[in-house]
């Protein structure tokens, strides 16, 4: 019996040794511990041993089993870890496939330059407001100092619904609007569509966007206004774009200032964007007109205020190097996917 | 305005280049386009004398002419113009020279070498009249004893810099060689000297005796100036006079026509010309147009005019619009002998409205809308008086009409040293404030340092308050004197409004979902709207027309953006953009149907896809999102316009309010925008969401107690929605439902024609205990009973 025993033990050993896969071990267990088992088999035939015998015997074969289920597991945990690295291998993709095609969406690139333009004045205190885009001649053009027939109404080549409606050449008439309804101390800026009977071209659009700003406080002076441009400037632009004023003329600024910001792409050392002059034309601005105040209902002996407009379009040509204006109406995909 | 160098000189001293003295001028405020050089078409031609000219052996009608260019020896040209001839001195473009019609090489024309060509005034593009006889056939003659080799600029007076200019509305008096000299002398602290005016009269008798002036209407013509000249001599005008209006882009015509353009550009005063012996009884009348009286302008064109109108007349009939255009009649010709000079102010307002009726834009209208100054009206008539003398082409008779019942008053400003220090920004000192002023010619005066009297001269007719003040000083001062400061006061909250964050949101979303946002016009064609094909009473119809569109394709204001959407999606097609999801976010405009009010804007999205991967759903989805994006969910069900595929549209509502329409376009209307293939459109009224957004207050705890899942399957008709069925699950199961999913659709023979089943897995789950056998069942029964309406069978 002994001798059988070692037989068995041997052989299982050897077996499990052989054994390639966890299915294989599992028969193996179930031939020697399983309920018809060699060893189950040993242990029931021990009634038939002499009683003195009897707990040797069984110590034996509890032995054996001890060291075959210790095996048996060892020998499963091993091969289990075999299959699963082969399974794993088995299961490598080609990591540089493209997934499945996903538009990425973007907004246009002149709402990109708006939000940017947007946040950076939020950010100073200004609020949002908004006004219709077809709007009375009143708001846009009287409360401005443009009287009708006044010649400074050529520059804008106005689109005309009837004698008293236009669709607005400017955002100022949101201006206007704010100052007859509210009370200083004002900081608005009004973001939007505006109109102008041009013909497209490289540079015109009969319908482009502006955003204009106004603040109207005790004590504003036209340093306020340069440092607020600056700032816009330089978080618009980057560090080292700085603006330049030259005296201009807006019948509802006074003084007024055509404002020049370094040429970002030459860093103000000259070059074909700016014509060599290291400044490129941006926007215009001004100290608002005391007439314009006095019209509106704010006191000009107590209130002073400046005002600024900027072509959105203008801002986003520069920004991201769009060499023609016409790209930004023609909505081709081409162009937008471009954008992030 | 174009002015030459050399004419502003005459007037202030400039000791720096061209390009310098501009940079300058611009600095302080007045405008610079450019700096060019007249006479820039061209060089390289010289003055050559025709040495020999001699028939082309190989040719009948070419010459071989041996020419003096200045050279050693004489160069061989061959020239085809019929008035060559030896001994004549002629305008030689030398080998290499640049031509507007391109390089001159020396080459072999007909076997004979040429080395250079003689040119004629259009091949040098300089007008007839620069030079005597430029424009007369062939080429150019020079009749001076010149040098050979000279250079031809010399002789014609070309080679001056021009300076253009760009004016300032609010400058008229710069409109002028004086006043630019006057800016000029204040910037660059020179004197400016104009000429002192003095006329010689040599005429017989008095103006009286040989015209008579009527003015009818002051308030549109507030001055009326006129002298008479008689023994007038109309030739050429010398040649410094030609080189001046060349320069300044006019071309020179005869001397007194030369006289008026002349004193127009340097005095700023449009002048008018008229041949006394072609006015009618010599009596000039001003009045207003009689309505619907005719007239014909120099240009040929009738007119009918209205009463609003100032007219220059006869005693019966309008001869010429004031400060438009005069008439034909009395046009300077060869042989006209004497001479009306007019000189006025014409109210601008005036001037403009009736320019603009007729459609006739001068030179001289565009000054007058801009702003002639009345008071120095007599002071450049006087000018040209003096011309006359200067160019002895006429005898300028005593007396003149100066009709000018009431001047201007001048304007008197006092502003304070400390106000304007403040709105600038700067702290000038009051001495430099008064100093800076009067150099500019406003009479200024420094009350106790801190107050300027300032007298404005009359040219300066757009200076009225201390803020015009406060510019001058500053832009002489010099804006990069303004430090860079940020406002004291109060503290501002900055946001966005309501609407702008809504709409930036509505953007997000849909960005995040994978879509482009496009911009379009917001004007369109009314053809664009027929394309949808909407009933004739749909009030989309109905749109805010432009008077004066630039075109038809943008003459009414959008009522959808459906149509620019598909013109976009067109578009991209075209350019082989096979696939795409679009998103435009903006107005639409409803007139209100009353004279005089301002439409109704409301705020619109419209969403287009196209091509590979998109379908119905992929719209439906974009929006059904969207609008839980906001915490709104709306009802669905299969309608809308008729510019949808009739089994592939739907509207969506919430709480009875109309959100969205989507759908895929009808083929029809697609073929119609040029679309060949299928495009799915959604259209969500944004002023109708906004209001619905619900505002994210907090959450729901998490479930403490089991769910439990029930499916079920039906078999209904074809044509009972499964999101409709979906909806009343919903609202059955409503108390303890916490979701609802369709998980299959089947149709097969077993089920009958027509019929499909419809699977759902329910979920159902009570915040507060575990759910009994008998209150699922319940719910179970409640949920077929309302399938049951559809006429819903449980599946077998």
């Amino acid at each position: 019996m002994e001798k059988m025993l070692r037989e068995i033990r041997e052989r299982v050993l050897n077996n499990i040794e052989e054994a390639r896969a966890t299915s294989a071990l599992e028969q193996i267990r179930v031939g020697v511990l399983g309920k018809k088992g060699e060893l189950t088999a040993l242990l029931r035939g021990m009634g038939k041993l002499p009683p003195e015998e009897r707990p040797k015997m069984g110590q034996l074969v509890n032995d054996v089993r001890a060291a075959l289920e210790d095996r048996l597991e060892a020998r499963a945990k091993e091969l289990a870890e075999r299959e699963k690295a082969a399974r794993l291998a088995a299961e490598a993709i080609d990591v540089t496939l493209p997934g499945p095609a996903r538009s990425a969406g973007s907004l246009h690139p002149m709402n990109i330059a708006l939000s940017k333009m947007v946040e950076i004045f939020v950010g100073m205190g200004y609020e949002v407001v908004e006004g219709p885009e077809v709007e009375y001649d009143h708001y846009n053009f009287e409360l401005l100092n443009l009287p009708k027939n006044h010649p400074a109404r050529d520059a804008q080549d106005t689109f005309y619904v009837d004698d008293n409606i236009v669709l607005r050449t400017h955002t100022s008439p949101v201006q206007a609007r704010i100052m007859t309804t509210r009370k200083p101390p004002i900081r608005v800026i009004c973001p939007g569509r505006v109109y102008r009977a041009d013909e497209a071209d490289a540079t015109h659009s009969p319908v482009f966007h502006q955003m204009e700003g106004l603040v109207i406080d005790e004590n504003i002076t036209m340093g306020d206004l340069k440092g607020t441009l600056d700032e816009f400037a330089r978080q618009m632009y980057g560090e080292g774009i700085r603006t330049r004023f030259r005296p201009s003329f807006f019948p509802f600024t006074e003084p007024s200032a055509e404002v020049d910001l370094t040429c970002a792409n030459c860093k103000g050392e000259g070059c074909r964007m700016c014509k060599g002059t290291g400044w490129i034309e941006v926007l215009g601005a001004g100290m608002v007109n005391p007439k314009v105040l006095e019209m509106c209902g704010i006191d000009s002996k107590k209130y002073s205020g400046f005002a600024f407009g900027m072509g959105v379009e203008r801002i986003a040509l520069l920004k991201y190097n769009i060499p023609n204006l016409r790209y930004l109406y023609e909505n081709d995909l081409r162009f937008l996917t471009q954008y992030r | 305005m174009k002015v030459p160098m050399k004419w502003l000189k005459e007037y202030v001293d400039i000791h720096m280049t061209a390009e310098e003295y501009a940079s300058r001028m611009v600095m302080t405020g007045t405008g610079v386009e450019g700096v060019d050089k007249t006479g820039a078409q061209f060089d390289n031609v010289v003055v050559g004398y025709v040495v020999s000219c001699v028939d082309h052996p190989n040719s009948d009608h070419l010459h071989l002419c041996m020419v003096d260019v200045g050279q050693a020896e004489p160069i061989q040209i061959v020239c085809g113009a019929p008035n060559v001839h030896a001994g004549m001195r002629v305008a030689a473009a030398l080998d290499g020279a640049h031509l507007p019609g391109g390089k001159i090489k020396k080459s072999k024309m007909r076997g004979e070498v040429s080395c250079g060509m003689l040119c004629s005034g259009p091949e040098l593009d300089v007008p007839a009249g620069l030079y005597p006889n430029i424009g007369d056939a062939g080429i150019i003659e020079i009749f001076e004893d010149v040098k050979p080799g000279t250079d031809v600029k010399e002789v014609f007076g070309l080679g001056d810099d021009i300076v253009d200019f760009e004016i300032l509305a609010n400058r008229p008096d710069c409109l002028s060689v004086w006043g630019l000299a006057r800016e000029s002398s204040a910037v660059l602290e020179e004197h400016f000297v104009m000429p002192e005016i003095a006329v010689e009269e040599t005429g017989a008798g008095t103006f009286d005796d040989y015209a008579k002036v009527q003015v009818l209407d002051d308030e549109t013509c507030p001055r009326y100036c006129a002298r008479v000249i008689t023994d007038v001599k109309i030739g050429p005008s010398p040649k410094w006079m030609r080189e001046y209006l060349y320069g300044a882009g006019v071309r020179p015509i005869n001397n007194i026509v030369d006289i008026t353009n002349f004193v127009m550009l340097e005095t700023g005063h449009p002048m008018h010309a008229f041949d006394l012996s072609k006015v009618k009884d010599q009596t000039i009348v001003v009045r207003r147009a009689h309505p619907g009286e005719h007239l014909t302008t120099l240009d040929g064109k009738e007119h009918v005019l209205d009463e609003s109108m100032l007219v220059i007349a006869d005693k019966q009939n309008a001869t010429g619009l004031a400060g438009i255009m005069g008439g034909e009649e009395s046009e300077i010709v060869e042989d006209t002998s004497s001479v009306l000079f007019e000189c006025a102010a014409f109210e601008r307002a005036n001037n403009r409205v009736t320019a603009r009726k007729l459609g006739i834009r001068t030179e001289s209208s565009g000054r007058f809308e801009k702003g002639v100054c009345a008071d120095t009206a007599m002071e450049a008539l006087e000018r040209a008086c003096m011309l006359v003398n200067m160019l002895e082409c006429g005898r300028v008779v005593p007396g003149a009409f100066d009709h000018y019942p009431n001047p201007k008053p001048p304007v008197e400003i006092d502003a304070e040293v400390g106000r304007i220090c403040r709105r600038i920004g700067v702290d000038v000192p009051g001495e430099v404030m008064e100093d800076i002023l009067n150099r500019l010619y406003i009479d200024t005066t420094l009350v106790d340092g801190k107050l300027l009297h300032c007298e404005v001269p009359a040219f300066r007719q757009d200076m009225e308050t201390d803020a015009d003040v406060s510019e001058e000083v500053l832009r002489m001062y010099g804006y990069d004197h303004i430090p860079s400061t940020l406002m004291n006061g109060v503290t501002m909250a900055g946001r966005r409004n309501a609407h702008t964050a809504f709409s930036d949101r509505v953007k997000a979303a849909l960005v995040g979902m994978g879509l482009y946002e496009v911009l379009n016009y917001s004007f369109i064609s009314p053809r664009w709207i027929d394309s949808l094909g909407l009933a004739s009473d749909d009030a989309r119809r109905n749109a805010v027309v432009l008077r004066n569109p630039l075109g038809e394709d943008t003459s009414v204001m959008r009522t959808s953006l459906v149509p620019s959407m598909l013109n976009t999606v067109a578009a991209n097609l075209n350019r082989g953009n096979a696939d795409g999801m679009l998103f435009e976010l903006s107005k639409v405009f409803a007139p209100t149907g009353v004279a005089g009010e301002l439409p109704e804007e409301r705020l619109s999205l419209c969403v287009g896809a196209f091509g590979e991967g998109v379908d119905f759903y992929t719209v439906k989805n974009i929006v059904v999102w969207l609008l839980a994006k906001f915490g709104v969910a709306a009802q669905i069900e299969a309608a809308g316009d008729a510019y949808y595929h009739p089994g592939r549209k739907a509207e969506m509502r919430a709480d009875g309010v109309k959100l969205a329409a989507l759908g895929e376009i009808h083929p029809d209307v697609a073929e119609r925008f040029d679309i060949k293939g299928r495009v799915y459109v959604a259209e969500v009224d944004l002023d109708a969401l906004m209001p619905l957004e619900k505002d994210f207050y907090g959450i729901k705890p998490l479930p403490k107690f089991p769910s439990v899942s029930r499916d079920i399957a039906v078999v209904v008709d074809e044509n009972v929605g499964a999101g409709t069925m979906m909806d009343a699950i919903r609202k059955a199961a409503a108390k303890t439902l916490e979701d609802v999913k369709l998980f299959d659709i089947y149709r097969g023979d077993k089920l009958g024609k027509g019929k499909k089943s419809v699977a759902y897995a329910i979920t159902l789950r009570a915040p507060d205990r575990t759910l009994t056998d008998e209150e699922i069942n319940a719910t179970m029964d409640k949920v077929l009973k309302a399938l049951g309406e559809f006429g819903a069978e449980l599946r077998a």
